[in-house]
């Protein structure tokens, strides 16, 4: 059964080490607005914080001596040393990156950047991610399909779109967000896709 | 200027409320665009529009904690919000008070350390009031963080309890303006439902050991339950839909 | 401060064990003194000491017009200076939340207890007299809500009536005393540890994760009540507060 959980409410009566929960001698309770089901706590909304190993979408924000500060659409930037791009890179450069390395205060180190041009660039909840790929990429193939546009999507919740209609594209992601709670959500975005085509 | 007025009539709270009785609560969370989580709050005819603002850049840099955000609340009342003359527009004493005991509140359930070297912002805007509007601000905040998606260990809440009676007896919830301002005392208190400590507790009034006991016992089982329900409510009105698939396609 | 976490740390460390780092009870005051001659040019005055830890409190007292919805009351007013010779990390400025917190909180005991009696303040249609309570902290090593409140009432006690002449004061010549109807003062507890102490030093108070201040009044009823810092109090909790406040609000009022 999935249920709704809000902050402060009970998940387990036992203390257990679980993602986006508290524990106490009584019990595991929620501490975000999250579904939960299958023992997992799924939070509905919350900011992006790095994690390693994620591909994400960054923008250059700052230059120093060593390299460049990247924004990553959270309140933490990533650092990405001058050694690891062949090119110059520059204030406002949109890069896809992959996150190496967080410190215990959030602040990571970035690898293999490559710079993105030519495209436009969306920003969506992180947690939207998963529904914008959708179930082994298909929801993600629709809209490529339809739109001819590349399409790709970051870990954090920024998605850089490029070639065929990437306003239909852009439109397409937007509806996703909003609609993320509903069912039947594949066969809506395919019609929606195939009258705006 | 408040008239004189009666406030028990027949032995009855003159508002036709019942001693243990609420005003009637409206949440709505989520009707801001630009902030992280918002939420509107009527509680009487009192009416609070909260705004988060966060995880973010701190400002100013000076006030950066590497150990955790740093939680910043802001209580104020418009200047139309009152039935007497145009108030004072920004923050006097009293709403630097009252910001600071509900950034208490907050600090209390937030997980500030998931987040350090951030700021969280937590602004609460009172448009129109009729007492009880730290309660009802406090609440409308905490309904903000988790629509924000900032963690919390709990959802605070709580209501104001005290004496209207000539004797200075009878505790009753939940006082209106005219109830606060011609009554005998009035205690806003916050509690964490889950763990019942107390996180917010002021009072004005002079009252017997026994009383207070009284309305923290009054908040805690009546105050409470109605608050956590309403506040359930709204929240599961937004986010209910979720339910059904998880919000993710696995 | 890094100083303030190494303190912190250790306070904790002694608190666990029971005990408190300058070997005090837990519910046990520092030595407290009360000096009521050292303000003579103002109507009342005390300058008050717990450990070391010094708040002056002064009282002036002038012809004001009264709040359009308290026609027949004189007024009352308290304000908080935290001065900057105080501590170190006090700075000069406009009032910072926690001194507007201790005036109101103090304010509240003296306005909720009824100790003056407004009413008497009365001068003339359009005139009453207005008490200005001024609290002034000069040292902070903890405590200062506890130590503001017993400043102000044992100013209070002592204040006189100026005379009034032609709708004028005449300082220094007095009419007989303010008229006081009862005594409130503070006691706040900290929780630190999930132990409860009374009267924190300044060293203690970092490491508390929270505050409760209750004002008893004569009578044994309270008369304000204020929860502070971030931390919680169990219902359990709050009834010790509420017995030892009485009790040792009693013995603090013997001092006023």
């Amino acid at each position: 059964m999935r249920r709704i959980v809000l902050p402060g409410e009970k998940v387990f009566d036992s203390p257990r080490e679980v993602e986006s929960c508290v524990k106490d001698a009584n019990g595991t309770y929620a501490t975000e607005v999250s579904v939960f089901y299958d023992d997992k706590v799924v939070p509905l909304k919350g900011v992006y914080v790095p994690h390693q190993g994620e591909g994400i979408i960054g923008i250059v924000s700052n230059l120093n001596f060593s390299g460049y500060v990247v924004d990553l659409n959270s309140p933490y930037p990533g650092r990405l040393s001058d050694q690891e791009t062949m090119e110059d890179l520059q204030l406002g450069d949109v890069i896809s990156v992959k996150v190496q390395v967080v410190t215990e205060v959030n602040e990571c180190a970035l690898i293999e950047p490559q710079r993105l041009s030519g495209g436009d660039i969306l920003e969506v909840p992180a947690v939207k991610v998963p529904r914008i790929i959708g179930r082994n990429g298909s929801m993600l193939n629709t809209i490529k399909e339809f739109t001819g546009t590349d399409v790709l999507v970051g870990k954090n919740g920024r998605i850089y779109l490029r070639n065929g209609n990437v306003g239909l594209a852009a439109e397409a992601i937007m509806k996703i967000c909003r609609e993320s709670h509903t069912s039947g959500l594949t066969e809506r975005v395919t019609a929606f896709l195939t009258q705006n085509r | 200027m408040t008239e004189k007025r009666e406030l028990i009539r027949n032995g009855k709270r003159a508002n036709g409320r019942e001693d243990d009785e609420l005003r009637p609560i409206k949440i709505t969370v989520g009707v801001l665009d630009k902030a992280q989580g918002s939420c509107l709050l009527e509680w009487g005819k009192n009416m609070v529009l909260a705004g988060v603002y966060g995880p973010r850049e701190v400002f100013p840099k000076r006030d950066v904690d590497a150990r955790k955000a740093i939680l910043v609340a802001r209580y104020v009342m418009a200047p139309f919000s009152g039935v007497e003359g145009h108030g004072r527009a920004g923050p006097n004493r009293r709403s630097r008070e009252i910001s600071k005991v509900a950034g208490h509140v907050f600090e209390n359930v937030v997980l500030t350390e998931k987040f350090p070297k951030t700021m969280i912002e937590v602004q609460m805007e009172v448009l129109q009031s009729d007492g009880g509007t730290r309660i009802a601000a406090i609440t409308a905040g905490v309904l903000a963080l988790a629509d924000a998606g900032i963690p919390m260990k709990d959802l605070p809440c709580g209501s104001g309890v005290g004496t209207i009676d000539e004797d200075n007896k009878r505790m009753v919830l939940d006082l209106d303006k005219y109830e606060d301002n011609l009554g005998k005392s009035d205690i806003p208190t916050i509690l964490s439902p889950r763990t019942g400590e107390i996180l917010l507790y002021q009072m004005d009034g002079y009252l017997t050991k026994e009383q207070l006991l009284e309305g923290l016992d009054k908040v805690q089982s009546k105050a409470v339950p109605r608050l956590r329900e309403e506040m359930a409510r709204a929240l599961k009105e937004k986010y209910g839909g979720m339910a059904e698939n998880g919000g993710v396609e696995q | 401060m890094i100083l303030d976490e190494v303190k912190e740390k250790f306070i904790k460390g002694v608190m666990r064990e029971g005990k408190r780092t300058d070997g005090r009870a837990f519910d046990e005051y520092r030595k407290i003194s009360v000096d009521t001659e050292a303000f003579p040019n103002a109507e009342g005055g005390a300058w008050v000491k717990i450990g070391d830890t010094q708040v002056a409190a002064g009282i002036k007292i002038d012809l004001s017009t009264p709040f359009p919805d308290q026609p027949d009351e004189g007024m009352l007013s308290v304000n908080a200076e935290f001065s900057p010779l105080a501590h170190p990390d006090f700075y000069p400025g406009p009032p910072k939340p926690e001194s507007i917190e201790l005036a109101r909180v103090v304010d509240r005991g003296i306005r909720s207890a009824e100790s003056i009696d407004l009413k008497k303040l009365f001068v003339k249609e359009n005139k009453v007299l207005g008490v200005f309570i001024d609290l002034y902290v000069l040292n902070h090593s903890g405590n200062l809500i506890d130590a503001a409140a017993l400043a102000a009432m044992a100013a209070l006690n002592k204040a006189r009536l100026p005379k009034i002449e032609d709708d004028k004061i005449v300082y220094g010549e007095y009419t007989g005393q303010l008229p006081i109807a009862r005594s409130v003062v503070t006691t706040t507890f900290e929780k630190i540890e999930g132990q409860i102490i009374l009267d924190a030093n300044d060293h203690e108070e970092v490491a508390s994760e929270a505050r409760f201040t209750l004002g008893t009044g004569d009578g044994d009823k309270f008369a304000s009540a204020q929860k502070s810092g971030n931390g919680g109090f169990t219902r359990g909790e709050f009834e010790y507060l509420l017995d030892t406040a009485l009790e040792k609000g009693r013995e603090l009022r013997k001092l006023v």
